[in-house]
């Protein structure tokens, strides 16, 4: 048993050092299709949580024109107000609490914020609508707004997390597809590397078949190249998961505050997660590919 | 030992390489197989081995008919068969004890066997002292030695040997039919197929002549012809 796994570890060893240039070539096609299925993954869950935050409170805000009069604003008031059993609570973002919030929400875009100033920027009603109500339900309710004096135009949190659960298949639905093809072309390398290594070694086979080594005896080695190569591959792959997830954390901390990104971010250990999905999904493949070969060329 | 009964092995419609061919060998015994370039010699051994599986036919070895084996059952059957071959089949990258001890480690021979084993046979086959050389550090008639004593590690039954003098000088070739004899004498059944006139003529064993397929001469004590 003890020689066994020795001649079994050795074999596999040398194949890995006579056929390195295809080795790495399959390795590294492995490791950027894991990495592209472990990245999809884990941005699906960032946009999951970049939604549950918005969940809690779904807003509805109504813009003022910046000529807004005290009695067109005292009507908008009462009018929240007397919709009470719709509206929840809501708040009142002035002029001056509007300039700071856009030097947050613009930070990056210092242009459009340079635009706005006390005489033009729109002030806000930030709405909290209560638990049961529903958003065509609220949308009705907003027509009224709408269509009030002095406001500029009212703005549904809904219409940014529809947004975003495209953003979401759009991006989740590509990336999958992209690392699927990545992944086809790892097995195809795998395989190929394998029935090199098979080709290189027809001699050693053709004896060890005339000296009555076993089928599984002459293909173990090279099934477990296969395997070694996903399961590298997938290794890799979650190290640069690692490092891109946390050098991501990092920047996101680094971002204004409200600006939509903080929950795009993965600290619940679902990464772990993705990274033992990546290695089995690399040994999977690996054993695939290698397993083909094996049963493809060694006719034993 | 092994049993030929009306075996008939074509490779295509025209290429009949074996035809309904019956023979015996008896244990212990030594054939050389004989017949010109074309005429089924090594189709005939590839049969004994299970290489090659006849259309018609049964072929017994050692108690079995082993046409219908099982694929699994095949490497069971061949390590009770050595195989020598004319260009030795060595494996260039391992030196001559590795390439002894290749044909234990592959049938799963433990580590402590293996050290006793491969140097009694590279003894008996007369390379002592050379085990860490390379194949092309030595003669055709070493080389075939190591091939030898491969053949012979596992102390098979028969040796099946396809013109093993084939790439050698006669006093090489002479050394190495000495060698097979000596092997012979231990109760191992030898069947050789040669073209090598001389040394059928002077060891004077039993000879089979095939020609196109056909077995057309079994002759104890024979001679080439
Ligand atoms: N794999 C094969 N496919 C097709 N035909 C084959 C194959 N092997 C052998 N043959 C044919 O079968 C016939 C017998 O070949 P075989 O190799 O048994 O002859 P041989 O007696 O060993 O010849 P030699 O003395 O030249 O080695 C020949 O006509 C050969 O061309
Ligand atoms: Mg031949």
């Amino acid at each position: 048993m003890l020689s066994r796994l020795r001649y079994i570890f050795r074999e596999t060893f040398d194949s890995f050092r006579r056929n390195a240039t295809l080795t790495v070539a399959s390795i590294i096609t492995a490791a950027i299709s894991l990495l592209g299925v472990g990245l999809t993954l884990l941005s699906q869950e960032g946009f999951d949580n970049l939604l549950s935050k918005w969940e809690g409170g779904v807003e509805m805000i109504i813009f003022m024109r910046p000529d807004v009069s005290d009695d067109q604003k005292a009507l908008i008031e009462s009018s929240l107000n007397e919709n009470s059993q719709f509206i929840e609570s809501w708040t009142y973002c002035d002029v001056e609490c509007s300039i700071a919030e856009s030097e947050r929400v613009l930070a990056a875009e210092p242009g459009v914020r340079d635009l706005l100033n006390e005489s033009n920027i729109p002030t806000q009603y930030k709405a909290v609508p209560t638990e049961a109500t529903d958003v065509a339900l609220l949308r009705q309710v907003s027509d009224e707004f709408a269509g009030g004096p002095g406001v500029f135009e009212v703005v549904f949190a809904e219409d940014q997390i529809t947004l975003i659960e495209q953003l979401q298949s759009f991006f989740g639905f590509r990336l999958f597809l992209l690392s699927g093809f990545l992944l086809v072309a790892a097995v195809l390398l795998i395989w190929n590397t394998i029935r090199t290594a098979i080709f290189a070694r027809r001699r050693e086979i053709e004896v060890m078949k005339l000296v009555g080594a076993t089928d599984w005896f002459i293909r173990i080695p090279f099934m477990l190249e296969g395997l070694l190569h996903g399961v590298i591959g997938g290794a890799l792959a979650s190290l640069g998961l690692g490092i891109w997830n946390s050098q991501w954390t990092r920047g996101v901390q680094g971002f204004p505050e409200n600006s939509g990104f903080a929950s795009l971010v993965i600290t619940n250990g679902y990464d772990k997660q993705v990274m033992l999905i990546m290695l089995l999904i690399g040994a999977v493949a690996g054993a695939i590919g290698s397993g083909i070969a094996a049963s493809r060329f060694l006719d034993v | 030992m092994i049993r030929l009964e009306n075996v008939t092995k074509s490779y295509s419609a025209e290429v009949v390489a074996v035809k309904d061919a019956s023979f015996d060998v008896a244990k212990g015994e030594f054939v050389f197989m004989v017949g010109p370039s074309g005429s089924g010699k090594s189709t005939l051994l590839k049969l004994l081995n299970r290489q090659d599986r006849p259309e018609k036919g049964a072929v017994w070895v050692a108690g079995r008919n082993i046409v219908d084996l099982p694929s699994g059952r095949i490497p069971m059957l061949r390590r009770n068969i050595g195989n020598i071959f004319q260009d030795y089949k060595l494996l260039l990258e391992k030196n001559v004890f590795e390439n002894v001890a290749f044909a234990q480690e592959v049938i799963g021979r433990p580590q402590h066997v293996i050290r006793q084993q491969v140097p009694a046979v590279l003894d008996l086959v007369g390379l002592s002292g050379k085990e860490e050389r390379m194949p092309n550090q030595l003669s055709g008639g070493e080389q075939q030695r190591v091939s030898i004593a491969r053949a012979f590690v596992n102390r098979p039954l028969i040796l099946l040997a396809d013109e093993p003098t084939g790439n050698l000088d006669p006093a090489t070739g002479e050394g190495i039919m000495r060698l097979l004899d000596r092997i012979n004498k231990t109760g191992t059944t030898i069947v050789m197929a040669t073209h090598d006139q001389r040394i059928v003529n002077s060891m004077r064993k039993r000879v089979i002549q095939l020609d196109r397929g056909i077995i057309v001469r079994d002759q104890a004590r024979g001679v080439y012809e």
